[in-house]
C-alpha cells in the first residue's frame, strides 16, 4: 500500500478497504449532496459543482458524495438535468476521486418501497458511475438493505451499510453492536460501516463510547462517520470519533455548508492536526481555493437557504434530520403555524416517543413531522396519513424497541375504515412487509416510448419508473432546450427578468465560450418579446404569457 | 472593352458576373423585379433598375431589359444562366439594339437549343451520339415509330422534349407499356413547359456518368477547352454535386476534350459553353447536348485551371481574341462544388422559403463561396431556392473532400431548412469518398437522408433565457414566486 498516495476509482473495494485500514490517520469525504439538500433545498447546480471540481479532485478526498437522497428527484424536477448525465460530468471533471451516493435501501431515492427488479436495475445503472454506496434503512431493518447491498457487491462497488444513530430509550451500544453483527452476517466483512448521525445527536462522549464499543467487537471493521452540524457541535463529535478509531469523516466546504449539513473540512483538519492526527494525501490549498470560489457562488443560491439562520441546539429534542430541520420552519410558516411552532416541536417530541423512538430520517422524518403538524392542526392522530398507517402496519419493518400504544393503533388503523374492522384484526390480517411484484420493464419501456416519442434506454426507463411524471417532463424539456448544466445559477434561478444590455457568457459542452446579449424586452398582446444577440446574431423570441399556464 | 454591363439575372450568378466586370473596370447595372427588391445582387451593383412588378415575368421580358440597358447607357448584356440565357431571340434583340450580348450568336443558341439539330451537327462532325430517333410523328404513327426504335435498340429508352434542356423534359421508359404511356405524358408536359410538344427518343444508358467539357471560343475561330467536370451526382436530372476534373483514363480524357473542341467548331460556337457527354461503364462516351451559357458549376473549372471564365466571356464579347492557348491550360488538383439550397431534403427537397435568421459561412484556404444571401434576408418564394454555392479546392481528391467536410461544418444557417445536412452525409459516404458514383448515386444511397437535424444548442438555451425573461422566473425550476 505504501506505493499509493491516494485512493483512486480504479481500485477494487478490497483494495480501498485495506488501504484505509492500514494507512495511519483519517480520511475525509466531501458531501456536497447533503450540503445541497440540507442547506440549499437540493438546488446547487451542476454549473457550480463543475466549477470547483478541479480543486476538489486535487484535494485527495476519500470520496465525493454528489448523488442519492432527494437529489435524483430534484435534479429532474427543478434543475432539468439527467442524474446520470450529472454523474458522467462529475466523473469526467473529477477522475481521481471516488463518487459516493446515499441510498434509502428498499426506498431507493424515494419515499416508498420499490420492487426487487427495479432496485437491482437502478443499482446496476448507477454503479457505472458510483463507487461508494452508503445504504441505510430508516428502521435499521437490515433485510430492507439486502437487495440493494447485494446488487452493489455484484457490481463490484464498495458497500457502506449504515447504522442510523439516535438517542434515548433503546439506543444503547449493545443494540448497535448487535445491529452491526447482523449487517456483517448479511454482507460479509468486505464493507465499510457508516455511523449515520443524521440528526446531530449525542455528545462527543456518546459517539466515542459507540465507536469504542464497535471497535472492541469488530476491530478489523473500518468505520465511517456521517454527521450533521445542526447543533453546531459536530466538530467535537468528529474529533471524538477520530480519537476512538473512525477512519472516514464527512465534511463540507467552509465556503458553502456548515449549518444543517456537515461541519467545515478545514476546521476539522486544523483541530485534528493539533490532536496529532494527519490526513494522508490530503491537500489544504485546494480546499481553500474551492471555498474562495464557492463563497462567490453562494449568493446566487441565497433564496434557497433557510431564512432562519443559526444553529439549532433544540435538535436534541425534536431530532429532525438536517434537510428536514431547515425546511420545518418554512413549512410551518406556509401553513400559518409559525406562531405555534413551539407547539409543533413539542408535539414532535411526543410523537417521537409514542411512535417507538425510531430514527427521524427519510422517510421516517417526513412521517413524524407530518404527524406532528397534523396533530396540532386537527387533533392528535385524528387525520393520520397513509404513510403513518403503513408505519404502524409494519410495512416498512418492525418497530425496533417498543410498539406504540394501543389507542394510537386504534385511531390510526381504524380511521376511515369502512369495513368496521378493529385495529387488532387489521394488524393480524394486513401487517408486515409486503413483497412487491417485479415491474414489467419492457411494457413500461414501450409506454414511455409512446409518451415521449423517442427511443428509451435503460437509464431513461429507470428514471421513469421511479419518478414517472417528473421524468417525462424532464425528457420533454431536454428535447426542447438541451443541457441546463451549461447555465450559471444567476441565469437558471433569475427573478425579475434580464435587463437590457446584460451579457450572459455560456460555455458549450466543449468548453468554448458563447455570448448572449440582452437587447430589449417588450410586451405585445399577452406575449413578451425578447431580443437577444446570440453569438452576435440578432434573434427575437416571443413567449406567450397571457394564460400563465406554465407549470411551476 | 465596353464600359457598362447590364446583368440580366439575379442571385449568386448576377453577383459573380458583376465581380469580374468590376475587376475589368466595367460598371454594372442590376435589374430586379419589385418582388425581388431586397435581393443582394442589387446591393452589389453600381446601379439598379426595377423592371416591373414581377414575379419572374419581368426577368423574362426582353423589351424591359433592353429598355433598362438603354436607359442606363449600358453597352453590353450578360444573361447569366436560366431566364433568357438560352433564348436566341434575346441574343438577337440585343444585337439588333446595338448591345453586345455576352454569349453565342442567336443562330448557335437556336441550333444547340434544338436537340435534333444539335445531334445532326454532331453526327456530321463525327462526334459519337447516343442512338436516337428523328422527331416522332404525332398520334399512333409516332407510337409505331417508338416501338420500332425500342425493338432495335432495347430498353431503357429516354423520351425527350426537343425544346427541353437542363434536365427538364426527360422521361425514362423501361418497358413497352411505359414507353407508350410515357409518349403521351411527355408530349403534354413539353407542351406545357416549352410550348412545343415535339419529342424524340434516345437509347437509354444504364447508370452512366455525366461528364462535360468547358470550352472557350472567340470570334475568330479559336477554340480551347478547360478540361472536364463530373456532374453525375444528380437528383431527378438536376445536378447536386459537381467535380473537376472528371476522373477519366488519360486516353479517354484526351479524346473527349478533343471531341468537345471539334463539336464547338462544328457548331461555329462563340464565347463560353459546355459540351455534355454521357459515359457508360465501358468508358464509351456519347454527345448529350451543348449548353450555350455560363453554367452553375463553372466554378470548379475555375478552381482547377485558375482561369476566370466570366472575365474571358466579357473579353470575347468585347471582340478580343482568346488570350490563352490550349497549351497554357494546366489542370491542377481537384475541386468540388455544392448547391446549398433552401430545401428540405427530408420532405422530398421541397423548397422552403423563409427568413435567414443566422448566416455564418466558412472560409480559409481553398474555400470559395458564391452566395446571394445575408442575415435577415427573406427568401422570396418566386425564384430558385439556391442560397449559396460552395466550391472547394484541394491538391488531392482526399484533401478536397476533407476541405468540403470542414467547410460544411463551418456553415450556420438558421431560419430555413437547407440541403447542408444532406451534403454532410454525402461527404462521409464511403462510395463518395472513394469516387464510386454515377447518375444512380442518389437513388442507390437512400440512407443519405437518414440524418437528424437539431437546433444549435446555444439557440435552444437562448429560447430558454427568453422564457425566463418573459415570466420573470424560471418556469422549469420549481421556483414560482
Amino acid at each position: 500500500m505504501a506505493d499509493r498516495e491516494r485512493i483512486l476509482p480504479s481500485m477494487s473495494p478490497s483494495e480501498i478497504i485495506a488501504f484505509v485500514r492500514e494507512t495511519p490517520g483519517y480520511f475525509l469525504t466531501n458531501n456536497e449532496r447533503d450540503v445541497s439538500q440540507s442547506d440549499f433545498k437540493c438546488r446547487i447546480l451542476p454549473w457550480t459543482t463543475l466549477r470547483v471540481a478541479p480543486y476538489r479532485d486535487d484535494t485527495g478526498y476519500f470520496a465525493f458524495e454528489i448523488t442519492g437522497g432527494a437529489s435524483i428527484h430534484v435534479d429532474l424536477m427543478a434543475k432539468q438535468i439527467n442524474p446520470f448525465e450529472k454523474l458522467r460530468l462529475v466523473r469526467q471533471h473529477m477522475p481521481n476521486t471516488l463518487i459516493q451516493t446515499v441510498c434509502r435501501g428498499r426506498n431507493l431515492f424515494g419515499y416508498r418501497p420499490y420492487p426487487d427488479n427495479l432496485l437491482q436495475m437502478t443499482v446496476a445503472l448507477f454503479a457505472r458511475y458510483v463507487d461508494v454506496w452508503r445504504v441505510y434503512d430508516f428502521l435499521n431493518h437490515v433485510p430492507n438493505m439486502e437487495v440493494v447491498g447485494r446488487a452493489v457487491q455484484k457490481a463490484g462497488k464498495l458497500l457502506m451499510p449504515c447504522i442510523c444513530f439516535s438517542t434515548g430509550v433503546g439506543h444503547t451500544d449493545e443494540y448497535y453492536v448487535d445491529k452491526v453483527r447482523e449487517i456483517l452476517e448479511t454482507f460479509g466483512e468486505e464493507i465499510i460501516l457508516c455511523i449515520k448521525n443524521h440528526s446531530a445527536l449525542g455528545s462527543p462522549r456518546r459517539i466515542a463510547s459507540l465507536v469504542q464499543a464497535l471497535r472492541t467487537h469488530y476491530p478489523e471493521l473500518v468505520l465511517a462517520y456521517h454527521g450533521h452540524n445542526t447543533d453546531g457541535n459536530d466538530l467535537s463529535r468528529m474529533v471524538a470519533a477520530a480519537e476512538s478509531g473512525v477512519k472516514i469523516l464527512e465534511v463540507a466546504d467552509h465556503g458553502f455548508g456548515g449549518m444543517f449539513s456537515q461541519a467545515p473540512a478545514l476546521s476539522l483538519i486544523q483541530t485534528l492536526h493539533d490532536y496529532g492526527f494527519q490526513a494522508p494525501g490530503l491537500k489544504v490549498q485546494p480546499i481553500v481555493d474551492a471555498s474562495d470560489l464557492l463563497r462567490r457562488e453562494r449568493r446566487h443560491y441565497e433564496r434557497f437557504e433557510t431564512p432562519f439562520r443559526g444553529f439549532d441546539p433544540t435538535v436534541k429534542r425534536h431530532r429532525l434530520t438536517g434537510g428536514a430541520a431547515s425546511m420545518a420552519f418554512e413549512q410551518a410558516e406556509k401553513l400559518g403555524l409559525l406562531e405555534r411552532i413551539h407547539e409543533v416541536f413539542s408535539e414532535l417530541m411526543n410523537v417521537n416517543k409514542e411512535l417507538g423512538n425510531i430514527w427521524s430520517v427519510t422517510p421516517g422524518s417526513q412521517i413524524l413531522w407530518t404527524t406532528a403538524v397534523s396533530n396540532v392542526l386537527h387533533g392528535r392522530y385524528e387525520q393520520p396519513s397513509d404513510d403513518l398507517k403503513n408505519l404502524l402496519l409494519g410495512r416498512y419493518g418492525p418497530f425496533p424497541f417498543y410498539d406504540p400504544q394501543e389507542w394510537i393503533y386504534e385511531k390510526v388503523l381504524e380511521h376511515k375504515r369502512r369495513d368496521g374492522k378493529k385495529w387488532y384484526q387489521i394488524l393480524a390480517d394486513e401487517a408486515g412487509i409486503q413483497k412487491l411484484p417485479d415491474v414489467d420493464l419492457e411494457t413500461k419501456r414501450r409506454e414511455l416510448q409512446e409518451r415521449i416519442k423517442q427511443p428509451v434506454d435503460d437509464e431513461s426507463l429507470c428514471l421513469y419508473l421511479q419518478f414517472p411524471k417528473d421524468a417525462v417532463e424532464y425528457f420533454r424539456f431536454e428535447e426542447t432546450f438541451g443541457k441546463t448544466w451549461l447555465l450559471p445559477p444567476q441565469v437558471w434561478y433569475r427573478r425579475g427578468g434580464f435587463p437590457d444590455g446584460e451579457t450572459i457568457l455560456i460555455p458549450d459542452e466543449q468548453g468554448r465560450t458563447h455570448q448572449i446579449d440582452v437587447v430589449s424586452t417588450s410586451r405585445k398582446e399577452g406575449a413578451v418579446e425578447t431580443s437577444l444577440l446570440v453569438d452576435f446574431h440578432f434573434q427575437t423570441y416571443s413567449v406567450p404569457v397571457g394564460s400563465g399556464s406554465q407549470s411551476g | 472593352m465596353f464600359k457598362k454591363l447590364l446583368v440580366a439575372n439575379r442571385g449568386e450568378i448576377a453577383i459573380r458576373i458583376m465581380r469580374s466586370a468590376q475587376e475589368l473596370g466595367i460598371r454594372t447595372v442590376a435589374v430586379y423585379e419589385e418582388t425581388d427588391k431586397t435581393a443582394m445582387h442589387i446591393m452589389k451593383s453600381d446601379e439598379a433598375v426595377c423592371i416591373g412588378a414581377g414575379p419572374r415575368k419581368d426577368y423574362l421580358d426582353i423589351d424591359r431589359i433592353i429598355q433598362a440597358a438603354k436607359a442606363t447607357g449600358a453597352d453590353a448584356i450578360h444573361p447569366g444562366y436560366g431566364f433568357l440565357a438560352e433564348n436566341p431571340l434575346f441574343s438577337k434583340r440585343c444585337t439588333d439594339n446595338g448591345l453586345l450580348f455576352v454569349g453565342p450568336p442567336p443562330e448557335v443558341i437556336a441550333d444547340m437549343g434544338s436537340k435534333v439539330v444539335a445531334r445532326r451537327i454532331m453526327t456530321e462532325a463525327g462526334i459519337p451520339v447516343i442512338p436516337g430517333s428523328p422527331v416522332l410523328s404525332q398520334g399512333e404513327a409516332g407510337e409505331r415509330e417508338a416501338v420500332r426504335f425500342a425493338e432495335e435498340h432495347g430498353f431503357p429508352v429516354m423520351i425527350k422534349a426537343v425544346a427541353g434542356g437542363g434536365g427538364r423534359g426527360i422521361r425514362a421508359a423501361k418497358t413497352m407499356e411505359e414507353l407508350i404511356s410515357g409518349l403521351r405524358l411527355a408530349r403534354s408536359e413539353a407542351r406545357m413547359a416549352f410550348g412545343d410538344d415535339s419529342i424524340y427518343l434516345e437509347k437509354g444508358l444504364i447508370n452512366p456518368r455525366h461528364v462535360e467539357v468547358q470550352i472557350l471560343a472567340d470570334n475568330y475561330g479559336a477554340v480551347i477547352h478547360l478540361g472536364t467536370r463530373n456532374c453525375s451526382i444528380q437528383r431527378r436530372h438536376q445536378k447536386l454535386v459537381e467535380i473537376a476534373p472528371a476522373n477519366l483514363p488519360p486516353l479517354i480524357l484526351e479524346r473527349i476534350c478533343a471531341d468537345a473542341v471539334r463539336a464547338a467548331k462544328a457548331a461555329r460556337y462563340v464565347n463560353a459553353g459546355t459540351v455534355e457527354f454521357l459515359i457508360d461503364d465501358q468508358d464509351q462516351y456519347y454527345f448529350l447536348e451543348v449548353n450555350t451559357r455560363i453554367q452553375v458549376e463553372h466554378t470548379v473549372t475555375e478552381m482547377v485551371t485558375g482561369i476566370d471564365i466570366v472575365r474571358e466571356q466579357l473579353r470575347i464579347a468585347a471582340g478580343e481574341p482568346l488570350s490563352l492557348r490550349q497549351q497554357d491550360i494546366q489542370i491542377r488538383g481537384w475541386s468540388i462544388e455544392l448547391r446549398i439550397n433552401a430545401e428540405d431534403p427530408k420532405n422530398n427537397f421541397m423548397p422552403s422559403p423563409g427568413t435567414i435568421r443566422v448566416y455564418q459561412s466558412p472560409g480559409g484556404h481553398g474555400v470559395r463561396l458564391d452566395g446571394a444571401i445575408y442575415q435577415g434576408y427573406e427568401i422570396p418564394r418566386f425564384y430558385d431556392s439556391m442560397l449559396v454555392k460552395l466550391t472547394v479546392y484541394g491538391f488531392t481528391w482526399r484533401e478536397a473532400v476533407d476541405r468540403l467536410r470542414r467547410a460544411l461544418d463551418g456553415f450556420s444557417i438558421v431560419g430555413v431548412p437547407t440541403t447542408i445536412p444532406f451534403y454532410k452525409q454525402i461527404v462521409q459516404d464511403r462510395d463518395f469518398v472513394e469516387q464510386r458514383f454515377d447518375t444512380s448515386y442518389i437513388d442507390t444511397h437512400p440512407q443519405l437522408l437518414d440524418y437528424r437535424e437539431e437546433a444549435r444548442p446555444l439557440d435552444r438555451l437562448a429560447r430558454l433565457i427568453a422564457e425566463i425573461n418573459a415570466y420573470g422566473y424560471n418556469p422549469y425550476a420549481h421556483d414560482r414566486p
